[in-house]
């Protein structure tokens, strides 16, 4: 037996301040070789790759939350902490820490440094960004800092190849052998005297070790006195939004196309393959139809999150926050409410996770009932075939009018969150202003490889969905649409006569006012569990009705020949607002512990949704 | 007949999968703890017991920091009771 298979794999945890590269770091140790998911019980990302040392044994590395502490102030920091203790559940203790400090940003990483070493854990001290710290003036004497800290001290650039290999060089298993078996975490509360000590230590450190600060970047300054103007700002910010917009639908036509086309041949082949009966039914109507219309959708996600992905890496993000901040003040919003209410546009049930880093209740609520109103990635496909069926791919002025409709909405989206706040505050009363605190990023070109590993992890999120919790969902409803069979005599299309056709035609009663007819509101109900469902469940029930024969990957033309523009232009107004996903409201009753603020949450939001159909659907009807 | 067996497993698998990823995060634990019951008396699962169920239980009932004791301080706020 060889040692690889003898030996257990060494654990190892990268931990650091926000910002500092960590990530970057771990993208460099692990490449591909990585899982994103959360921590048991909680959603906080838990992020874990893998890495073959030289002797062929596995080191394990977790990309710890980052944290400018061990004495938690909020949920991600207390993970850091609790995963370095070995108190998570199915997170062992580490056995070797690679502390990531930004050699630009010194003093703030090295006070973490010294709080992780008082662990007592085996630990490296990785510090990166050594390039640009170099080309700012900043002046550390590295083998000093070594000697003082008692650790070996690294410097890495993350992004750069080859910019990690001192690093993976230090911690490969055979050198840290000898640690495993007898370290175990150390950790007692901090005291304010703790704290006073860590700074006078941290203070005689960086004197010890020469550092001087880093020299202010003359273009840096420049670009921030344009990016943070109370007025430029906010319009370099819209006109960013709005490029972004634009691309999601102009980037995305080919890819789009050759996904359709290629669902249609798949459905054309797979009914020419099968005999006619039950199984090409459901294969051809259920999967292609419903799974398969639902696919279609994946390259404007990709280039949604290529344009987050690609803001975040700048360092541009931060800049917004603060940008709005004092807005977000007016209508009685914290600052801190903006990263939050940023991920609930990937999707609400992390910004409503994120809302935990906001001290105060008040606000912390405030922020949890409007995260779903801002455009999560779900909606998107809904949006995007609606848009596609029925408003011209024309050009207006140097726009594309699909383009601008999409960003109306998602613009529509962000004000009826900000009124609804507004609203909130005063009901509330007079509330304590929270300040925000953030640390501004140096700029820097987004890094492409991290870019092509966060778009992969879009990839496989989407794909996880689409061939789970969607492709189950969409069986169910060709099920439902298609038993019990017609009686003999009917003549009707087969799916009236169904489970699901009762359904709608019940439904309809409701929904009729606002313009929706049974197809939309049988597509409603699977859409309560995945907003992205609403398109698969249309697609199944045009498949089954005699709306089409050959609806799989063309649903577009299909909306486009039987729905009014005041239909379609309803429910586009139907899911700015739209109940929340069933996730989400469960996810608002474990965060508030009560079930009365989702059920409030989902009163007023299909209230909203009512309204809002109404009014459209009435105004465009009467003006058509 | 064979085709009608087919799709009627095929939804009955897609009937327990939708319920199963739809079901709050309690239930599912309860349906694997009574799962795991019935596996313990069945020796010839017991490496399939010991290799993915018990991982799975131990996911599905970990709740992180803030169902640990010696962590009150820092559980996420809670409204006022």
């Amino acid at each position: 037996m060889d040692a690889a298979v003898s030996t257990p794999s060494l654990r190892v945890a990268l931990i650091g301040v926000p910002n500092c590269g960590k990530t970057a770091l771990f993208n460099r140790l692990t490449g591909s070789r990585q899982k994103v998911a959360n921590y048991p019980g909680v959603t906080v990302e838990r992020r874990e790759g893998e890495r073959t040392a030289r002797d062929g044994r596995v080191l394990r590395i977790l990309d710890l939350p980052g944290t400018y502490s061990l004495s938690p102030t909020t949920l991600d920091e207390a993970i850091t902490r609790d995963v370095l203790l070995g108190r998570v559940a199915d997170a062992p203790a580490p056995e070797l820490v690679v502390c990531v400090v930004d050699a630009v940003h010194l003093p703030i990483g090295l006070r973490l440094a010294l709080e992780v070493k008082r662990l007592g854990l085996p630990m490296v001290l990785a510090l990166n960004r050594m390039d640009v710290a170099k080309r700012r003036g900043v002046h550390i004497d590295v083998s000093r800092l070594s000697a003082e800290l008692g650790v070996p001290v690294l410097p890495t650039i993350a992004v750069k190849r080859g910019g990690a290999d001192a690093l993976i060089e230090a911690i490969q298993p055979a050198q840290w052998e000898h640690h495993r078996s007898i370290t175990r975490p150390v950790w007692q509360d901090a005291t304010a005297e703790d704290a006073e000590q860590t700074q006078s230590d941290l203070r005689g450190l960086l004197a010890a070790v020469g550092y001087t600060a880093p020299k202010e970047s003359a273009w840096m300054a420049r670009f921030d006195a344009v990016l943070l103007h109370p007025g430029y700002g906010l319009l370099v910010l819209v006109a960013v939004m709005f490029i972004m917009f634009q691309a999601v639908f102009s980037w995305a036509e080919a890819p789009m196309d050759w996904i359709e086309s290629g669902m249609a041949a798949l459905g054309e082949f797979t009914a020419a393959s099968l005999p006619e009966g039950p199984v090409s039914s459901l294969l051809v109507n259920g999967v292609i139809g419903g799974a398969g219309a639902v696919l279609v959708f994946l390259p404007q996600i990709l280039i949604l999150f290529l344009f987050i992905l690609a803001l975040e890496d700048s360092g541009y993000l931060p800049r917004a926050a603060y940008l709005l901040d004092r807005m977000m003040g007016g209508v009685g919003l914290s600052g801190r409410a903006f990263i939050p209410l940023l991920s609930s546009f990937a999707c609400a049930i992390p910004g409503i996770m994120a809302a935990r880093t906001i001290p105060s209740w008040r606000d912390r609520l405030t922020t949890i009932m409007i995260a779903p109103l801002m455009t999560c990635s779900a909606r998107l496909p809904v949006y995007a075939l609606l848009i596609g069926a029925l408003i011209p791919a024309k050009a207006v002025g140097p726009f594309n009018l699909q383009g601008l409709v999409m960003f109306a909405l998602y613009v529509a989206g962000i004000l009826s969150a900000l009124i609804v706040a507004y609203v909130m505050k005063h009901f509330a009363g007079a509330r304590q202003y929270s300040p925000l605190m953030l640390e501004l990023p140096d700029y820097q070109w987004p890094h492409a490889g991290n870019l092509l590993l966060g778009l992969w992890e879009r990839v496989k999120i989407f794909l996880s969905r689409v061939g789970g919790i969607i492709l189950a969902l969409m069986i169910v409803l060709w099920f439902l649409s298609t038993y019990p069979a017609p009686p003999d005599g009917a003549t009707g299309p087969p799916i009236q006569y169904s489970f699901a056709g009762k359904l709608g035609a019940m439904l309809e009663y409701i929904f009729a006012p606002i313009g929706f007819n049974w197809q939309i509101s049988i597509a409603l109900v699977p859409g309560l569990a995945a907003r992205e469902v609403a398109v698969g469940a249309l697609g199944t029930v045009y498949a089954m009705s005699a709306a089409g024969d050959d609806v799989a990957g063309q649903l577009e033309p299909v909306i486009a020949s039987t729905w009014s523009l005041a239909t379609a232009c309803s429910l586009l107004a139907w899911y700015v607002f739209a109940p929340q996903c069933l996730s989400t409201l469960a996810v608002v009753k474990r965060e508030t512990n009560s079930w009365r603020y989702p059920l409030i949450m989902a009163a007023y939001l299909f209230a909203l949704a009512y309204v809002a159909s109404f009014i459209t659907y009435r105004v465009i009807g009467a003006l058509a | 007949m064979t085709q009608q067996i087919l799709v009627a497993v095929i939804v009955v698998i897609a009937f327990v999968v939708s319920a199963w990823k739809l079901a709050p995060a309690r239930q599912r634990l309860r349906a694997l703890l009574a799962l795991d019951g019935w596996v313990s008396r069945r020796p010839g699962l017991a490496g399939w017991r010991e290799r993915r169920l018990k991982p799975r239980i131990q996911r599905a009932a970990g709740t992180g920091c803030s169902g640990c004791a010696a962590n009150v301080g820092t559980r996420p706020h809670h409204p006022p009771q």
